[in-house]
């Protein structure tokens, strides 16, 4: 009897290695790097025809469904967090505050982005995204960065962001990097340690916060 | 004793160091190969992306006429290193360059890529030459190109995102074209031919047909060979020869996924002077490596049948009853052959690769020959089964 159990015992343990749940072949930080979807039998067919069989010919009382799971290209902790938080919701965040800015700016602006994020790299990540969102909305958008005189740029940098941003937003007016057919969407992380992005728009010399 | 404790404190502390830094070695290299790994991916899937991308202008070119583009930046996401950044521009270069249609000619720019500075009284600006277009008309840099590409790709959780923007090489830079592009819209990655670009939807129909058209039919040809155990303390002494088989066939997928196989083969032998034989063959097979057959792993197939064979000759005495008499050898000296008609039952596995080539070994049960006095068994499990065979398959 033993000998007839310990092929079947070992086919239910060889199966676990497919499920991507914790347990015998898993730990526990494995799955809060994979995305699961659930989806019917035929779907996941389709998606990966090698590896999902089709549907039986024979109709089942209840639709066969399959679990497909992706693995995240980062790792947990492989990046800085805060980078990790931002980066992974990027094109959320941008569909929002886009979605909030071309809706409450009035008129049809020449949109200008900036991003002010304390690292370069991701700064600029988010900029792009911004700049090809409010593009693919069908507005008008420049690629230009709007510049300050590095004295301004020394003063704004001692202030609070509640004063800083409405203080900028003059300067670039009154320096004429902005100019009256140009809106300028400028997000930022205001707390060092949050990981939501915030926005405002310049316009007409000034600054209205979005989020 | 006070030393002696120190030294040991010494002792494990330099354990701990030495530990320490193996384990951090050991890290680092996990890390590297996981970076790696993650490397290929990102690669892979860059390289779906800009496919889709390079495609989707050959359909709908971002200009009406020949436009000079220069490759501006390419930047890959964030911790990843210049390596990428090559590969992913040399795939976008290969493309532009073999797809026509797409309006787009990547020109040369040294200056629109370099540093420029420029001085003026509202003060000095350090930039890229493709930031500050003022500066490269000063420089002469614009006489040709009017237009940069950007190419940025970021992960987003399992998620590579391709943001494409197209700015005009003015003074107020306007961006003319951008499109995102991202792995969880799109159809699965799959690698595509350069040179003869289509779209991801036709990609993976031809990746699928291939997959799933296969015909459900297909003509297999086995060789094989199949010995027959000689019976141990027999007074006969006779040994059977090997025979060698020709079998060629139908094979029928019961399933799509192939995880069922039936067939049907019709055989010869001959050997000179010895036998020439016919038989028929009826098989079927079962997938045991999963549960739809593999493009790119070998699979295991286990598989029961039965055969007919009729042999004609010589040979054919070692499947008679009886040890031959004078009679018999009498009677084939005037020309009348022996013959043997008889069936098996066989079990065996089979390993097939791509559905193309095969590899089976099985034994044979022949219930008939049981009192065979030539022939023995290899394996006794209540059956006997007195016949191994060996074969490749070519299937067609």
């Amino acid at each position: 009897m033993k000998t007839l159990w310990s092929p079947v015992l070992l086919m239910c343990v060889a199966g676990c290695a497919y499920d991507p749940a914790p347990g015998l072949w898993h730990s526990t930080l494995e799955p809060r790097n994979q995305h699961c979807r659930r989806m019917s039998q035929q779907a996941a067919h389709d998606l990966y025809p090698g590896l999902v069989p089709d549907e039986p010919a024979r109709r089942l009382l209840k639709p066969a469904e399959a679990m497909t799971c992706s693995a995240d290209f980062v790792n947990e902790g492989e990046r800085p967090p805060r980078d990790e938080a931002v980066l992974s919701t990027l094109s959320t965040s941008v569909r929002e505050l886009t979605l909030l800015a071309s809706s409450l700016t009035p008129g049809k602006p020449t949109w200008v982005v900036d991003a002010y994020y304390p690292d370069v790299e991701v700064s600029s990540k988010i900029a792009v995204a911004l700049r090809n969102e409010l593009f693919e909305r069908g507005l008008r958008v420049s690629d230009r960065a709007p510049l300050l005189a590095a004295g301004d740029i020394a003063i704004l940098a001692s202030l609070p962001a509640s004063e800083a941003f409405p203080l900028a937003c003059r300067r670039y007016f009154a320096e004429g990097s902005l100019g009256d057919t140009d809106a300028l969407l400028g997000v930022m992380i205001v707390d060092s340690r949050e990981t939501q992005l915030h926005a405002g728009v310049c316009q007409h010399a000034q600054w209205r916060w979005l989020r | 004793m006070k030393n002696l404790a120190l030294f040991l404190v010494c002792l494990v502390a330099a354990a701990a160091r030495a530990a320490d830094s193996t384990l951090t070695d050991a890290q680092l290299q996990q890390l590297e190969e996981a970076r790696g790994q993650v490397a290929d991916q990102v690669q892979f899937q860059a390289y779906h992306l800009l496919d889709d991308l390079v495609f989707e202008w050959s359909e709908h070119p971002p200009f009406d006429a020949e436009t000079p583009l220069v490759m501006a930046d390419v930047s890959v996401p964030v911790d990843f290193g210049s390596g990428l950044q090559a590969l992913i521009e040399n795939h976008v270069t290969a493309l532009l360059t073999k797809q026509k249609g797409t309006h787009v000619v990547l020109t040369h720019c040294p200056a629109c890529t370099a540093m420029v500075v420029r001085s003026s009284a509202k003060g000095t600006i350090v930039s890229r030459g493709v930031d500050d277009p003022v500066a490269l008309a000063q420089a002469g840099a614009l006489t040709h190109t009017r237009h940069a590409l950007f190419l940025d790709f970021e992960m987003e959780g399992d998620a590579l995102v391709l943001r494409v923007r197209i700015t005009s090489l003015e003074p107020s830079l306007p961006i003319v074209y951008a499109r995102t592009l991202t792995t969880t819209t799109s159809a699965p990655a799959l690698l595509r031919d350069p040179d003869h670009l289509k779209s991801a939807a036709d990609a993976r129909q031809e990746y699928l047909d291939i997959l799933e058209n296969r015909s459900r039919w297909s003509v297999p040809i086995h060789l094989g060979v199949r010995s027959y155990a000689t019976r141990p303390f027999s007074n006969s002494t006779f040994v059977p020869v090997p025979f060698i088989w020709l079998q060629v066939g139908v094979e029928a997928s019961i399933t799509q996924a192939r995880a069922w196989l039936a067939s049907f083969s019709l055989g010869v032998t001959w050997l000179p002077q010895l036998h020439i034989g016919v038989s028929a063959n009826a098989r079927i097979s079962r997938l045991i490596t999963g549960s739809t057959s593999s493009m790119t792993h070998p699979d295991l197939y286990a598989f029961v049948g039965g055969t007919v064979f009729f042999i004609q000759g010589n040979s054919a005495l070692g499947f008679k009853d009886e040890i031959p008499d004078i009679n018999t050898v009498i009677a084939n000296a005037r020309g009348a052959e022996p013959q043997a008609l008889f069936g098996s039952y066989q079990v065996g596995l089979e390993l097939r690769l791509k559905n193309r080539i095969g590899f089976a070994v099985y034994l044979e049960a022949l219930p008939a020959l049981d009192n065979a006095v030539n022939i023995g068994s290899y394996v006794d499990l209540g059956i006997k089964f007195q016949s191994l065979g060996a074969e490749v398959l070519f299937c067609f």
